[in-house]
């Protein structure tokens, strides 16, 4: 069964308060109001100096259980929500295994969930190590993106992008945390630009608590469980109120979904439940055989949940 | 606000929403009657009904508690006059 072993995380020191990119993003002063008053954002991170390759190699500097264990390593995934990251032939995935004495290792990217990739490249990793079936063998999983277009910085009406990154450890067998059930939807219908076509905006939005609403019963029915089973919900950082309105839809209790980072990182594409995460387990959120949720979804559109027991 | 009775509040939502949404439209609005259909007949959307409440927010001193909110309450000025003056907090 998949095990995510270990999770680390790094968000960069610079903040940006989100009035400050309203200019840039072509906001208006009410759009910043709305999104501070009502989607609980209020600064993003942002490494201004630092490539994608610096913001990557600093998440997997923090990941002190692979020191030592970098010869186990099998497949490095990186889950991005971004289908490009940088021109060719530059390619930092690479480059960073060589740093990093994993150029043994198979290295490719995932994406084509967009921003419910970080889930699906956990479950690829622990699928390829099973089929594998060589005993201790691992797979790294590393997400997080740079803001480097008006794409990569805004969701209109939803969310601003930020800049944390995520690095993971993956098993095939391990004891924890035992992956119980992923379930993912892809909503092809709702392929498209939201910025060029408010159609499809407002069919998005009308859909999307529905749908995430679905594959998180879903995943949670396929674990066995029942809703109130589930001690904690690791979200995206969306915003908070798509996350209060599903809540609502559910009957789940919104303070055991972990917003906190909403406010202070923004949307780091594939990262946010591997980023909030690490805060729920800093936070002693997290106790053995706690079952939980890490719910994203993704533009284009993908929903996706995953039921993990500690 | 403290003497305020709720048709009162209902009322001034009512008369509020009239003087803001030309704000939020960016464009004339003729005078409304409640029964107006506010995506159909006015072209709201989910983030511009947003920055509707925002206002009102801000006009009337209140605090609205957004995530109750359903479609049905979004039918017309009426049913989103009469979603406000039950889901909010009056700041005195």
């Amino acid at each position: 069964m998949t095990a995510l072993t270990a999770v680390a995380s790094y968000l960069p020191a610079g903040r940006v308060p989100i009035e400050e990119l309203a200019g840039r993003l072509g906001l208006s002063d009410r759009q910043v109001r709305v999104f501070r008053r009502f989607h609980g954002l209020s600064e993003v991170c942002r490494d201004h100096d630092g490539t994608l390759f610096d913001l990557l190699a600093a998440a997997v500097g923090e990941l002190d259980e692979l020191r030592g264990r970098e010869h186990l390593v099998k497949y490095v995934l990186y889950a991005r929500g971004m289908p490009v990251a940088v021109p060719y032939p530059a390619n930092p995935l690479h480059e960073l295994c060589r740093k990093l004495g994993l150029a043994h290792a198979v290295a490719f990217t995932v994406t084509h969930h967009a921003c419910a990739t970080g889930l699906l490249a956990v479950d690829i990793a622990g699928r390829l190590l099973a089929s594998d079936g060589v005993p201790g063998a691992l797979a790294l999983v590393i997400a997080g993106e740079k803001t480097f277009t008006r794409d990569a910085e805004l969701v209109p009406d939803t969310s601003i992008f930020g800049e944390g990154a995520a690095a993971c450890l993956v098993s095939a067998d391990g004891a924890s945390d035992r992956l119980l059930s992923y379930v993912t939807r892809l909503r092809g219908d709702f392929d498209g630009r939201l910025v060029e076509d408010p159609g499809l905006a407002v069919r998005f939005a009308k859909e999307y608590p529905g749908s995430l609403a679905e594959v998180i019963l879903a995943a949670v029915q396929r674990a066995g469980l029942a809703l109130d089973e589930i001690s904690l919900i690791v979200p995206h950082n969306v915003n908070a109120v798509s996350w209060r309105r599903l809540c609502r839809m559910i009957g789940y209790p919104v303070d055991r979904v972990l917003l906190d980072n909403v406010a202070v990182t923004g949307h780091c594409f594939a990262a946010d439940a591997f980023l909030n995460y690490r805060l729920a387990a800093d936070r002693g959120l997290l106790n053995p055989g706690d079952r939980y949720l890490m719910v994203a979804a993704g533009l284009g559109a993908t929903f996706s949940a995953m039921v993990f027991e500690h | 606000m403290g003497q305020t009775t709720e048709v009162d509040l209902r009322q001034q939502i009512v008369d509020s929403i009239g003087e803001l949404l030309p704000r939020v439209l960016k464009r004339e609005v003729p005078e409304l009657p409640e029964s107006t259909r506010l995506f159909d007949e006015l072209g709201l959307s989910s983030a511009s009904t947003l920055e509707l409440l925002l206002e009102l927010e801000e006009a009337l001193d209140l605090q609205i508690d957004v995530e109750e909110i359903d479609q049905g309450d979004l039918e017309s000025v009426g049913t989103l006059a009469d979603f406000v003056a039950a889901h909010s907090l009056t700041q005195d």
